[in-house]
């Protein structure tokens, strides 16, 4: 079966925007760069690509507006009126043809500029020609524009049609507005129109499902038909009589017997009557509604005699059919949509006149006779007269009996929880149904953490006696432990021995400390030479301190270190003149004896020998080797002082700006970042 | 509710604290607090990090199998309710602490029993070795027994302090 979905149509773009999609897509999806010094048959080639594929894009959108729109011609009758009513087929044709003009001019266009950029003979032509195709391709559909507009509308008015399936069981309501027929449909469907007081709620058809004997029904709610001539009708009246028109279906025609809808029986009678000729071939149904206000056996002699002519009527329709004219029940219906008595009965009745109808019609068919063949139904044959009732047991029924007893006298515990306040206020007690060996202990609360233990585990039936077997065990084994609680005691220190090792280890950790730190300083400690302590830590005094503490007599040791500084220093001005005699070994006047000596030296020994470290060589100025000595003398002496206290020298490197501004200021040259 | 106890070092976790961590093998990891977290996600195993219950039982200094143990296991088919039991239960449970307590007190004094006699040895050698840090040789000589030395004073004559001011420049 075809669905008849019309959502599935392309949303159409109105002019301007189509100009701008097709436009665009253009631009991005051929190439764009193009320069003056190319070969012509490039650049031409250039052009009429971008006019070709235009034209393409053009070509390409209109058709599939085109295609994807419904000829109203092609599809079942039913909805080519609806559209036609709704539409105007015309304007619709006419819409759609101006499309499909619209796409032959454009390809016509294009296939003519190709022509011409085929002879084009520079860049500013050949673009010229392509300017002026897309722009006519453009106005083309600049000037169908409203034919867009009236498309994208139709297509979406089509998206919310609902989606009748004109070949399916259809059961059709209709009748006066306000009859009540919005009401109906929604009590048996789950459809969810509109219902109000006022005429014409419905504006359009609607659509519910409904079940019965295990087939899915259609169920269709049409706007209501008031009494005009055909031409004075307007479209949402049209709407519903095109349904009537061509949908096979069940027709329910809804009379409001109380006249609570404005509109008096005889006139919904006259309605009935001009209209009856759309009912031919379909089962009819008779629906009085609004019973609760005003029952079928309290109308007026006229009212009844109307509504029985329309009952004739309706039987016409069964007799036409082939059933038996039978009672008027299955014509005639009551019910009321408000109190909801006799809804159930007039869908079944509907149901089944459409079933059997459909049923019949099948049966004359000519596929019938491949369904027939298909199946067979076997009906066992009857042994004998013998009755064969169903039989149920005596128990089985007291007991259904009992439990239908119960069920009205047990009290729930919904019931209970209405009682005490509802839903938010009680809370049931759970452990009303514990099953306990003794009941007092239901509402017991036991705790679940006991001194950072989880109670749970360990609960367990034979605690009682593992705690005494292990209680046991313990007793048992403190009492070995008492024995053996002795312990011998070694050669224990006594209290000089303990003061001596307190007082070791006090200075090993003091020798631990002064090493680290030592270690620590290193190395950016200067090796300051003895002379030059600043702590005072080599002063005659700690060195006395110090050896009284180990136990010896520090006089002799000091008057020693005394002595011997003193004689120090005279031995230092005794020892200096031996280091000039070594000097001098080697006269001034002795130069060449000295150059000789050295030239000798050279010549003697194969090997070359460096010149001992006292000797010195006169030369820069000098006028003789003593004089040199003097002076390189002089000069050792008056950086010895700097050089022993370890300071810095003429020949130390020194950095005069450790930041100069022309390193540390601006931004890096090439531009990384802001700053160095 | 129940008391977990924390993956990585054993101790009890308590409702509304620390972090549970389910593995995508559905193993879930408790934790007590951020510290133990923090050394898991490091991927430490918890035998040899000094501090956890693990590493304490794993090298002999905590009481690994007791029959205490025993009495604390991880129940998952409940009973039915009793209160003669509950109430025996919840009697039991603090002599069983005390046992368990004592026990782990003895095991900690077995363990530390040959302390004593290992410290009194090694301060008897560390006496004899390094006594002539405190008490010079030739004094050790003269008076054999420990003692220590009392402080000599020396006088520092005037002259010499002349002497000393000249030397040191």
């Amino acid at each position: 079966m075809v669905q008849y979905n019309f959502k599935k149509i392309t949303v159409v773009p109105n002019g301007k925007d189509f100009v701008d999609i097709i436009l665009s897509r253009t631009q991005r999806q051929t190439p764009t760069v193009v320069h003056k010094g190319y070969a012509i048959s490039r650049l031409r080639q250039f052009y009429m690509r971008k006019v070709k594929y235009t034209q393409q894009n053009f070509h390409d959108k209109l058709s599939t507006i085109i295609d994807e729109f419904p000829r109203l011609d092609d599809i079942h009758p039913f909805y080519g009126d609806l559209l036609h009513v709704l539409y105007n087929k015309d304007h619709y044709k006419l819409a759609l043809g101006q499309i499909n003009t619209a796409r032959n001019l454009i390809g016509k266009i294009a296939k003519d500029y190709v022509k011409l950029l085929k002879y084009g003979d520079s860049l500013y032509r050949c673009k010229c020609l392509k300017v002026a195709a897309l722009g006519r391709m453009c106005t083309v559909l600049k000037r169908v524009g409203p034919s867009l507009a009236y498309l994208e509308q139709v297509r979406q008015h089509m998206a919310r049609l609902p989606s009748i399936d004109p070949n399916t069981r259809t059961i059709l309501i209709c009748g006066y507005p306000n009859v009540g027929k919005s009401s109906f449909i929604n009590k048996i469907t789950r459809a969810d129109v509109d219902v109000q007081p006022y005429a014409f709620t419905t504006k359009s058809l609607f659509v519910g499902h409904t079940d019965y004997k295990y087939l899915r029904y259609q169920v269709i709610d049409t706007p209501g038909i008031l009494d005009r001539p055909f031409e004075d009708r307007n479209i949402i009246e049209m709407c519903s009589i095109t349904a009537l028109a061509h949908l096979r279906a069940a027709i329910l025609f809804f009379l409001d017997i109380s006249g609570s809808c404005g509109y008096s029986i005889a006139q919904q009678a006259a309605l009935f009557h001009s209209i009856k000729s759309l009912f031919m071939n379909k089962p009819l149904i008779i629906v009085c509604n609004k019973t609760d206000l005003q029952p079928l056996e309290g109308i007026s002699e006229e009212d009844r005699k109307l509504v029985m002519e329309m009952k004739s009527e309706a039987l016409k329709t069964v007799i036409g059919q082939g059933g038996e004219a039978t009672s008027d029940d299955s014509v005639l219906l009551t019910m009321s949509t408000l109190t909801e008595e006799g809804v159930i009965s007039v869908k079944n009745a509907a149901c089944e006149r459409l079933l059997d109808q459909r049923v019949e019609v099948k049966m004359k068919s000519k596929k019938i006779n491949d369904c027939l063949n298909r199946f067979h139904v076997a009906i066992p044959k009857p042994r004998d007269q013998k009755e064969r009732p169903p039989c149920i047991p005596q128990a089985v029924l007291e007991a259904k009996a009992k439990e239908a007893a119960e069920k009205e006298k047990r009290k729930t515990e919904k019931d209970l929880e209405n009682e005490n306040g509802g839903a938010g206020v009680y809370s049931m007690n759970l452990r009303k149904h514990y099953i306990l060996a003794n009941d007092e202990w239901k509402e017991d609360i036991l705790p679940e953490i006991l001194d950072g233990h989880n109670v749970y585990d360990f609960i367990d039936p034979d605690i009682l006696r593992r705690v005494e077997e292990l209680e046991r065990e313990e007793g048992i084994r403190q009492a070995e432990e008492e024995n053996d609680e002795f312990e011998i005691d070694g050669a224990e220190l006594t209290p000089e021995q303990q003061a001596a090792l307190a007082e070791i280890r006090k200075k090993k950790s003091l020798l631990i400390q002064q090493h680290r730190i030592k270690k620590s300083n290193a190395e950016s400690r200067p090796t300051v030479p003895r002379k030059f302590d600043k702590d005072k830590q080599y002063t005659s005094e700690r060195m006395g301190r110090q050896l009284s503490k180990l136990g010896l007599d520090p006089s002799l040791a000091i008057q020693r270190m005394r002595s011997r500084s003193v004689s120090r220093r005279g031995r230092k001005r005794d020892r200096s003149p031996e280091g000039a005699d070594g000097g001098d070994r080697m006269d001034v006047d002795g130069d060449t004896p000295g150059k000789k000596q050295r030239l000798s030296r050279s010549r003697s020994r194969s090997r070359s020998v460096s010149r001992p470290p006292h000797e010195v060589v006169p030369g820069e100025g000098l006028k003789d080797s003593a004089q040199k000595i003097k002076a390189i003398k002089l000069a050792k002496k008056s950086v010895k002082k700097r050089n022993k206290e370890a300071r810095r020298g003429e020949a130390d490197r020194v950095i005069p700006t450790l930041k100069p501004k022309h390193l540390y200021s601006g931004k890096r040259s090439t531009g990384k970042t802001d700053r160095r | 509710m129940r008391l977990e106890k924390c993956w990585f070092c054993s101790s009890t976790v308590y409702p509304g604290h620390g972090i549970q961590f389910v593995r995508n093998d559905a193993k879930i990891f408790r934790f007590c607090r951020s510290k133990c977290h923090k050394n898991f996600k490091m991927k430490r195993n918890p035998r040899k990090v000094k501090w956890t219950k693990a590493y304490r039982r794993v090298h002999g200094k905590d009481m690994t199998q007791d029959s205490t143990f025993e009495f604390e296991r991880k129940r998952n088919r409940p009973e039915r309710y009793d209160r003669n039991l509950a109430e025996t239960v919840l009697k039991a449970i603090p002599k069983i602490d005390k046992i368990r307590v004592t026990r782990e007190e003895r095991h900690h004094k077995n363990r530390m029993k040959g302390k004593k006699e290992k410290l009194q040895k090694e301060a008897a050698k560390e006496l004899e070795q390094s006594i002539s840090l405190v008490k010079a040789p030739s004094a050790l000589q003269k008076d054999p027994s420990l003692t220590l030395p009392q402080k000599i004073k020396v006088s520092v004559s005037q002259r010499q302090s002349e002497d000393n001011n000249a030397m040191e420049e």
